[in-house]
């Protein structure tokens, strides 16, 4: 794998752009995994819709690509998307605080300035075979929010904190009935004000090292690492110490989820807001090398993700057979990033093979599959955390 | 019970195949003689990889790295509308299977339609907001729903197609007004055939992979031109 990727960064460096080297790199697997070796051939799923651009290219994630590149980051917006003039920016901190402030960006840069390495995904993600792509890992960069909070002096009565944008949109409630009613709001979110103290959330600036893009929630963006993407507020604008619990579109209607749980045998529906990121892994890709005795030798490579808690372990079952232990990658152990793994399958027979994977976190928490109860009795399509089976065609 | 043959309808209807047979006969020889005085252009489109700046989801499009043979390639001429009333109407099928329409790409003649079938559970949505063919319709599972297309956009002007539940779904119709238009298959090879003399621009436009290329080219009577179309990352749209 080594000398593979050696080359060819060699090859780039030393500018050689001729057609027969660029035809040599072409043959070559050009997507790498840990422990993934030169001679080993993509086997491409059967039942994964073509990868688009603006969202995570399964197939070819790579151990370059830990950290996702841009044109593979998706983005979801509400109420539109808007261009922010960074020069006429600002961000107020109000509420229920002694000290309200108003920060212009560059006054947020003048801040003491942080990185939080974290994967976000989008809470629908993997609610359909199209959409499984809204999932990417960054390193933020910006200031933390603690000691601005801190510093702003947080009011005795203080329940929750809201984080505002600049996208706003009218919103109708009530529809159809004798108390309809339509309001223009921002787009809004929140987090207990214990959650919101906690040292690791960032306002952040900066993605990969490079300003953020407008679509990510340029300039200026809450990170709240391990919590769906919904929590992390583009475009912030305004942060609002409350006493009530704020119950805006985005906490209270949509990105709640509704679940059947079973008390004492009967199915009781609950609904709760979509906050933190459940344990989910998936198999990015299946390479294969040359036949031996009518036999194919393949090995299954994939990511596991959660809200931070630590990985016990992945599991990866094919076919019929037994759930066996995968191999973690320790190149990258973050907190709050997907790690990658990677499992010998052996040789198998030619044909047609689904295989799977499943995620288990130090509180013994395992993945769930589709058909168990906290997946088949969820209503609604956020938080689809379900295992996602791969179907392969094995060639002789 | 049988009905016995009429001795007189027997002849007539051998004077009948024997005229038919005349007029196929003088129909074909009049075709060959036709077909000399046009031309053909043929040859291949193929993907020249830059390693500097790869292309990521070529691997759908190019089978062979090494000689870079683009599929999914629609090839046409420039041509002023032709009619052709002997012409039926075709109807082409883009299924919703597994999240994705099934072809990608399509090209059709106008007056073709093209009918949209969902092989999925999942409720689907065709969608278009061309000036060619507007329309937005959802689609539970087993369902169908045919568009005609009277415009033709041709090369430069497809009809994109989208779903509204699922935007990863996407397909590209190219209508055409004329017969000189083709779709590459995996070994990249194109043959515009029977096409009257002339100068033309010869386009080739690979959607997905944003990929564009225009030729000047001079057909000339009873001669097949070989082109080969050649595109990297220089040639995006």
């Amino acid at each position: 794998m080594n000398s593979h990727r050696a080359s060819r960064r060699d090859l780039l460096k030393a500018g050689i752009s001729s057609v027969s080297a660029g035809l040599a790199l072409m043959s070559m697997p050009s997507f790498v995994f840990p422990g993934q070796d030169a001679a080993e051939e993509l086997v491409p799923f059967q039942n994964v819709p073509r990868a688009t651009p603006n969202s995570l290219d399964w197939e070819t994630l790579t151990e370059d690509e830990w950290l996702t590149p841009q044109d593979q980051v998706f983005s979801v917006q509400h109420y539109g998307s808007p261009k922010v003039d960074p020069s006429s920016f600002v961000l107020e901190v109000a509420g229920l605080i002694e000290r309200p402030r108003k920060l212009s960006l560059a006054d947020i840069k003048a801040l003491p300035r942080e990185d939080r390495l974290m994967t976000l995904e989008c809470s629908g993600n993997g609610s359909s075979p199209g959409f499984s792509g809204a999932v990417y890992n960054s390193r933020w960069t910006g200031t933390p929010l603690a000691p601005l909070l801190k510093e702003c002096g947080i009011k005795p009565g203080a329940l929750e904190v809201v984080f505002f944008g600049v996208d706003r949109q009218k919103e109708t409630l009530r529809k159809g009935t004798p108390r309809e009613l339509t309001v223009e709001v921002p787009f809004g979110r929140s987090l207990s004000i214990e959650d919101a103290q906690r040292a690791d959330l960032l306002l952040a600036y900066e993605r990969n090292g490079q300003p953020m893009a407008d679509r990510n929630g340029a300039p200026l963006r809450l990170i709240v690492p391990g919590w769906y993407g919904i929590a992390n507020v583009k475009w912030l604008t305004r942060i609002e110490v409350r006493d009530r619990r704020y119950m805006g579109r985005f906490m209270g209607r949509d990105y709640v989820t509704i679940r059947g749980e079973r008390q004492d045998g009967e199915v009781v529906f609950v609904e709760s807001s979509v906050t933190r990121m459940n344990l989910k892994s998936a198999i990015a890709r299946v390479t294969r090398h040359a036949a031996k005795d009518g036999k194919v030798p393949l090995k299954a490579y994939g990511a596991v993700w959660g809200d931070g808690t630590p990985i016990a372990k992945v599991q990866v079952k094919f076919d019929d057979g037994d759930w066996r232990e995968a191999k973690l990658d320790d190149k990258h152990s973050e907190k709050y990033c997907w790690r990658f793994f990677s499992i010998d399958l052996g040789p198998v027979a030619p044909g047609k093979h689904t295989l799977v994977s499943r995620g288990v976190d130090a509180k013994g928490r395992v993945q769930p599959a589709a058909g168990d109860d906290e997946i088949a009795l969820k209503k609604t399509y956020w938080e689809a955390y379900q295992q996602w089976p791969r179907t392969i065609q094995v060639e002789a | 019970m049988q009905r016995r043959r009429n001795p007189y309808s027997a002849l007539c209807c051998a004077f009948l195949k024997l005229a038919v047979l005349t007029w196929v006969a003088v129909g074909r020889a009049a075709d060959h003689a036709d077909s000399l005085k046009k031309g053909a252009v043929e040859g291949t489109v193929s993907y020249q990889a830059d390693p500097a700046r790869p292309w990521r989801y070529a691997r759908y499009y190019v089978k062979q790295p090494k000689t870079g043979e683009l599929a999914e390639a629609v090839v046409a001429l420039r041509a002023k509308p032709v009619a052709e009333a002997a012409r039926e109407a075709q109807t082409i099928v883009i299924d919703q299977q597994n999240f994705q329409f099934t072809p990608e790409t399509v090209i059709i003649r106008r007056g073709d339609s093209v009918k949209f079938t969902n092989a999925d559970q999942a409720t689907h949505n065709v969608q278009s907001s061309s000036e060619i063919a507007a329309f937005n319709v959802n689609m539970p599972g087993g369902g169908d729903h045919t568009v005609r297309f009277d415009k033709a956009g041709g090369v430069r002007q497809p009809v994109h197609i989208g779903c509204v539940f699922h935007s990863a779904m996407r397909a590209w119709i190219f209508v055409f007004d004329h017969p000189w238009y083709q779709m590459t298959a995996a070994n990249g090879k194109f043959r515009l055939s029977d096409v009257p003399p002339g100068e033309y621009d010869l386009e080739m436009v690979h959607p997905a992979g944003e990929l564009r290329s225009r030729k000047r080219v001079e057909i000339k009577p009873g001669e097949t031109l070989r082109i080969d179309i050649r595109v990297s990352p220089d040639d995006k749209r």
